[in-house]
């Protein structure tokens, strides 16, 4: 179902192998159009197992952010988590690091991985 | 179906307590248990929260352990886990099972030891906190529990003009509310420009918008009517118990400023007693954060959508307010051991219905009501209670 050159069914190894490709991974169900940057193995706005991988706009909009000063054991505080809205039908959006000044709504892309204990994106 | 009734309630002072934790859940246990007039004997089930034990002190399998250190042995015993909903889960379960006859009498309790004077440093223990985040999607970002409530509240300020001095004063309603309360960790009062002075932890929410570690453990004994009546201990009814869940990670939530487990929970707890929210007069919800008692007063219907932000400093939410909430302090000046925290919410709403709340007793209250959010609003328990139903 998926497009091509695409892992099916999106694992967590594939979807940080992505982002290391410097793509942004995500599914979408085949059945009700709900799509998510966090794979799973069916969709949990109608249950549906049959969900497509697709690949995900790299472009987006802070949704919200939050600085972190007091940050856990593996990470030195002083850094931005945010959650990036990527504009697409089926409402994905990623969490990710933003490396920027940007507030919500502003336009903030795709630029490189962070990987202190496993890769995740950053956005600036 | 039966009626479940709350009819023994009992905790620790919630703060720093240097003890291992059958030692420190035997007190509250004892006090339950002595206030309903129960002996061990005449308990069926035992039904624990505890969070992170395993974790934190390397502790598992504590429902029987704990047990055994009150006389208990030998009784089907059960341990629930659901991040900071842990005991209110168990309750619920407690509930379920008097309701469908299956036990007349139940010990429910909860205890937890999160401070750094007894267990692991802050790094360590906000690692531990994190955990209840999603381990592939959310915990690699750095994202810290004061972080998750950082989004949600970050988006309710852009969503409805919410503001600092708005949270703050959720902070100095609760820290006030607390020094009515001889249990409560911090027994001082606040001000606004002393919570925005302080360090940030994650933005938007400054040291004293959060609730601290604490250790502590609560208890209360759960009866059928007959038994119940039975018993000394002055009994109060639990009319409604509502349990919902919600998509994790948080950026799958369809709406950040919802809580919609918590709307769903409310729901069906206010179904279940043939209520809504104008018939609650005293409330203790989940503020681990000042913003969550913002997005929690909107969600259990006591405030429109985008009003709950100025409800604190216009005093609508304080002891003498039109909705009293957290009249214990909450988690924020009473303490939160996570754990614990679930079951304590429901000895201080007995002892409001019950007349026993001292200086802090909201007058002539006769229903109560429990808001009680695990991890990322993933789960929420919202629990009724009242004088006679
Ligand atoms: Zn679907």
């Amino acid at each position: 179902m998926s497009d091509a050159g695409l892992p099916d069914p999106l694992t967590h190894a594939e979807w940080t192998a992505g982002l290391r490709d410097g793509r942004l991974l995500g599914q979408r169900c085949v059945a009700c159009g709900n799509e998510t940057a966090a794979p799973k193995a069916a969709c949990n706005e109608c249950g549906s197992r049959e969900i497509e991988t697709v690949e995900l706009p790299t472009e987006g909009t802070v949704y919200t952010v939050t600085t972190i000063a007091v940050a856990p054991a593996a990470f030195e505080g002083g850094y931005r988590v945010a959650v990036v809205d990527l504009g697409t039908e089926g409402n994905a959006r990623v969490t990710a690091r933003l490396e920027a000044d940007a507030e919500i709504g502003d336009a903030v892309a795709f630029s490189d991985v962070l990987e202190v204990e496993e890769a995740v994106p950053v956005f600036r | 179906m039966h009626q479940a009734r709350i009819v023994g309630v009992g905790m620790t002072n919630f703060g720093v307590h240097d003890q291992p934790l059958p030692e420190l859940f035997s007190s509250a246990a004892f006090d339950a248990m002595d206030d309903a007039g129960v002996d061990a004997p005449a308990i069926e089930s035992f039904y624990l929260g505890n969070a992170m034990g395993g974790q934190t002190e390397r502790d598992t399998h504590l429902a029987p352990t704990l047990a055994s250190h009150i006389g208990l042995a030998g009784i089907p015993c059960q341990r629930y886990e659901d991040a900071c909903a842990t005991s209110s889960n168990a309750f619920k379960h407690a509930v379920r099972a008097v309701e469908a006859g299956q036990h007349d009498v139940i010990l429910v309790g909860g205890v937890e030891r999160c401070t750094p004077t007894t267990g692991l440093d802050t790094p360590e223990m906000t690692s531990v906190f994190a955990s209840a985040s999603h381990r592939q999607y959310e915990q690699p970002t750095g994202l810290s529990f004061p972080g998750v409530f950082g989004l949600l509240t970050t988006r309710h300020m852009h969503e409805y003009g919410t503001t600092e001095e708005d949270l703050a004063a959720v902070a100095v309603k609760n820290h006030h509310h607390g020094t009515y309360n001889p249990r409560a960790q911090f027994g001082s009062e606040t001000t606004v420009e002393e919570v925005l002075e302080s360090p940030i932890v994650a933005s938007p929410f400054h040291l004293f918008d959060c609730c601290p570690f604490s250790d502590g453990a609560a208890a209360v004994v759960v009866a059928n009517e007959e038994a119940a009546a039975d018993f000394s201990g002055e009994s109060v009814a639990v009319s409604g118990v509502g349990h919902a869940t919600d998509t994790i990670p948080l950026a799958d939530k369809a709406d950040f400023t919802a809580t919609q487990s918590a709307r769903d929970a409310a729901n069906q707890a206010y179904e279940q007693a043939g209520v809504g929210p104008d018939d609650i007069d005293v409330v203790e919800l989940h503020d681990c954060f000042t913003g969550a008692e913002v997005l929690a007063i909107e969600a259990l219907g006591f405030f429109e959508d985008g009003e709950g932000g100025p409800a604190a400093a216009n005093g609508e939410t304080a002891l003498d307010g039109r909705i009293p909430v957290n009249p214990s302090g909450g988690l924020k000046a009473k303490g939160h051991p996570i754990g614990a925290t679930g079951v304590a919410q429901l000895v201080e709403l007995t002892e409001h219905l019950r007349g026993e709340a001292g200086e802090r007793q909201v007058e002539g209250a006769r229903r109560g009501l429990a808001h009680n959010l695990g991890g990322d609003a993933g789960t929420t328990i919202v629990s009724i209670l009242e004088v006679d139903a």
